[in-house]
């Protein structure tokens, strides 16, 4: 594992040996990380990993057994009324209110923050709903939720966002639309720290991610440094001939060379491609399983 | 530092959450809807029947206030001061009042005299006022009475506090604490645990302290319980004897008992089974509220005097009441002051244990 030591000291969000038990369970186990200013830093772990406790943790929302939290340079929960109004959360559940018009919730919110209320109309026209604000969001599907708990994180321009989840249940395009918002915060300065089970969004999105297991730290790294880490693997590649068949050729073992070696000289090869270890790859092998284990437990429990 | 500005927008946005959740309108609506009901179908001992009396007294000698005083509390005598012995018989003969007294001009010498004009048929109460002209007269003439009466004080048989509520009084004072009760113990947990199931709750402290959350919440469970109660006696329009102790007392109750709801929205969050057996908890409640009212002297009296809702119940009712039935005083204040502090610093304690 990489030290994260090159980092600046003003590190937006810095974590020191941080360790949060709850009665004999302990849910993260001194861990230490820290941000930089406008990346997007993604934790990954199972479900119990510990990294739902660190969001509520570095939101102010639970206090830590041990360690040290800081926040924009503040200590976190003590000096939280400094962070209030600079930080803000995309939670890994819908939690607005249904009774409530999309435009109500906001200008909760607006209230909160001492900002003005036309700002709830102009960010849900940024989420791309201002035609349904003053409808109430129980009919809003899952993805029109997803944007309206998105508008409301932005409605205090946080300097550092923090995002639970959140590409859980949005449909391919939703999902994208969210991938370019916070592409575009991170451009414009915005600290992203962000949990997910989707390897693709951590890959896409992160520039650096930490995996969590069992509270504590794993690997953290860039995503193409943790492939690279993976060197114990022999390299691969998947060929497609052109007749339409398909195989895998472990370069090390010599048949198969022998084999890709001919295929090439014989000019039978439609298409090639190395089989790189992937981000879930390298979890697996530092984790001893899949996330995606976890999403079929969560479907199972249905 | 506490905002006042993020406790009043989570307050508004609790009001208006309330008048779009049906299960807390039902709660709020109840109680008012029970005591407007009771209220028009109990009858009221405590109305006066009355008599219209007209008054021709042009010496200005005080017949009018002296018959007022004569009927006490038992008659109510609506006087109409009339110009002459004519216009006096034309109301009389038109039925607009029961009976005239047409006071004769002063004399040095002699009885006072006034002529009474009764029409035919006249009411057994026209009748009762008409036995006091007389005496009235003596004394509006200043003069010994010509007959001397001899007044014997019977004392009453000993009646319980509640038995000098009528029923009306008594039916809308349960309704009241009822309505408290369940602002207390059901509305105001109801809106946290909602909170707290939504996830809503970890939204709001995002933006705002969690005891200016609490503080919004029970500001919220102030306001349903304070115009509650103000509804039900606008719309029975009964008389209420000391107002200021009356809501006083039904703020004192409501804020000894919403530290209580807090903590039951906290420690049970859900708020389906809140609104589904919350109600075996809240109906106790108010049969020992309405126990106090009746109970002798003894063991349970005393564990009854412990506990904030009876000793509330004797306030409301003292307020209510021009008979003050309880004589009320500090100690009542006292019990339901330490038992809102207990409810608040046992409600300080489980939040900071969640972390709220």
């Amino acid at each position: 594992m990489r030290a994260a030591s090159a980092i600046s000291t003003r590190s937006p969000v810095e974590i020191e040996d941080l360790t949060k038990d709850y009665g004999d369970v302990r849910a993260l186990d001194g861990v230490s990380l820290q941000t930089a200013p406008g990346e997007i830093f993604g934790l990954l772990g199972h479900n119990g990993a510990g990294k739902s406790t660190m969001i509520r943790i570095l939101t102010g929302r639970a206090k830590p057994t041990s360690g040290r939290v800081r926040v924009l340079g503040h200590d976190v929960p003590r000096d939280l009324q400094a962070v209030r109004g600079q930080i803000n959360l995309v939670a890994d559940t819908p939690n607005v209110y249904e009774r409530a018009t999309a435009k109500e919730n906001l200008e909760l919110f607006c209230g909160l923050y001492g900002l003005p209320r036309s700002r709830a109309l102009e960010a849900l026209e940024h989420v791309r709903l201002g035609s349904v604000a003053e409808r109430k969001v129980k009919t809003f599907s899952t993805g029109m939720r997803q944007r309206l708990l998105l508008a409301r994180a932005l409605l205090n321009s946080p300097r550092v966002l923090f995002l639970d989840e959140p590409t859980r249940g949005l449909d391919p395009r939703s999902a994208r639309d969210l991938h370019q918002t916070v592409t575009a915060l991170a451009a414009g300065g915005t600290t992203i720290f962000l949990t997910t089970h989707n390897m693709n969004d951590a890959d896409e999105l992160c520039q650096r991610v930490a995996f969590l297991a069992e509270g504590r730290l794993v690997a953290l790294d860039t995503p193409r440094a943790l492939k690279l880490s993976l060197t114990n693997r022999a390299p691969e590649v998947e060929v497609v001939l052109d007749d339409g068949t398909q195989a895998r050729l472990k370069l090390d073992k010599p048949p198969d060379a022998a084999a890709l070696q001919e295929l090439i000289a014989a000019s039978r090869i439609r298409s090639m491609h190395s089989l790189e270890p992937t981000l879930a790859d390298v979890f697996i092998h530092l984790a001893g399983r899949s996330l995606e284990d976890d999403r079929a437990e969560e479907t199972d429990q249905w | 530092m506490v905002s006042a500005r993020r406790i009043l927008a989570i307050l508004i946005k609790d009001l208006r959450d309330a008048g779009r959740d049906g299960r807390i309108l039902l709660l709020l609506l109840m109680p008012i809807g029970l005591a407007v009901f009771y209220n028009a179908t109990l009858p009221n001992a405590h109305e006066l029947p009355t008599a219209q009396v007209a008054v021709v007294d042009a010496d200005g000698r005080g017949v009018a206030r002296e018959l007022r005083t004569a009927a006490g509390n038992s008659v109510n005598v609506e006087v109409q001061n009339t110009r002459n012995r004519l216009a006096a018989r034309t109301l009389v003969a038109a039925k607009d009042v029961d009976f005239a007294v047409v006071v004769a001009p002063t004399q040095r010498r002699g009885p006072a005299r006034a002529e009474i004009l009764v029409s035919e048929g006249a009411s057994p109460t026209a009748q009762s006022v008409i036995a006091l002209v007389p005496d009235a007269l003596t004394r509006a003439a200043g003069r010994a009475p010509a007959a001397q009466t001899q007044v014997r004080v019977v004392a009453a048989t000993h009646r319980k506090p509640g038995d000098m509520l009528e029923s009306r009084e008594l039916t809308v004072l349960l309704m009241v604490v009822l309505l408290l009760v369940f602002v207390a113990m059901m509305v105001v947990p109801i809106q946290i645990a909602e909170e707290i199931e939504t996830g809503t709750l970890g939204a709001l402290r995002l933006a705002a302290p969690g005891p200016e959350i609490l503080a919004a919440k029970a500001l919220a469970g102030f306001l349903y319980g304070l115009a509650g109660v103000g509804l039900i006696v606008l719309l029975t329009q009964l008389h209420v004897h000391d107002p200021l102790l009356f809501f006083g007392a039904a703020f004192a109750l409501i804020a000894s008992l919403v530290g209580f709801g807090l903590m039951m929205g906290l420690l049970w969050p859900n708020s389906a089974a809140i609104n589904t057996y919350a109600g075996f908890l809240t109906l106790p409640l108010i049969g020992l509220a309405a126990a106090a009212l009746f109970v002798d002297p003894g063991a349970f009296a005393t564990i009854l005097d412990l506990l904030p809702f009876p000793q509330a119940t004797k306030l409301l009712a003292d307020g209510l009441s021009p008979h003050t039935p309880f004589h009320a005083g500090l100690g009542s204040w006292a019990v339901i002051a330490t038992w809102a502090l207990l409810g608040y610093l046992i409600l300080a304690r489980i939040a900071s244990r969640r972390e709220i």
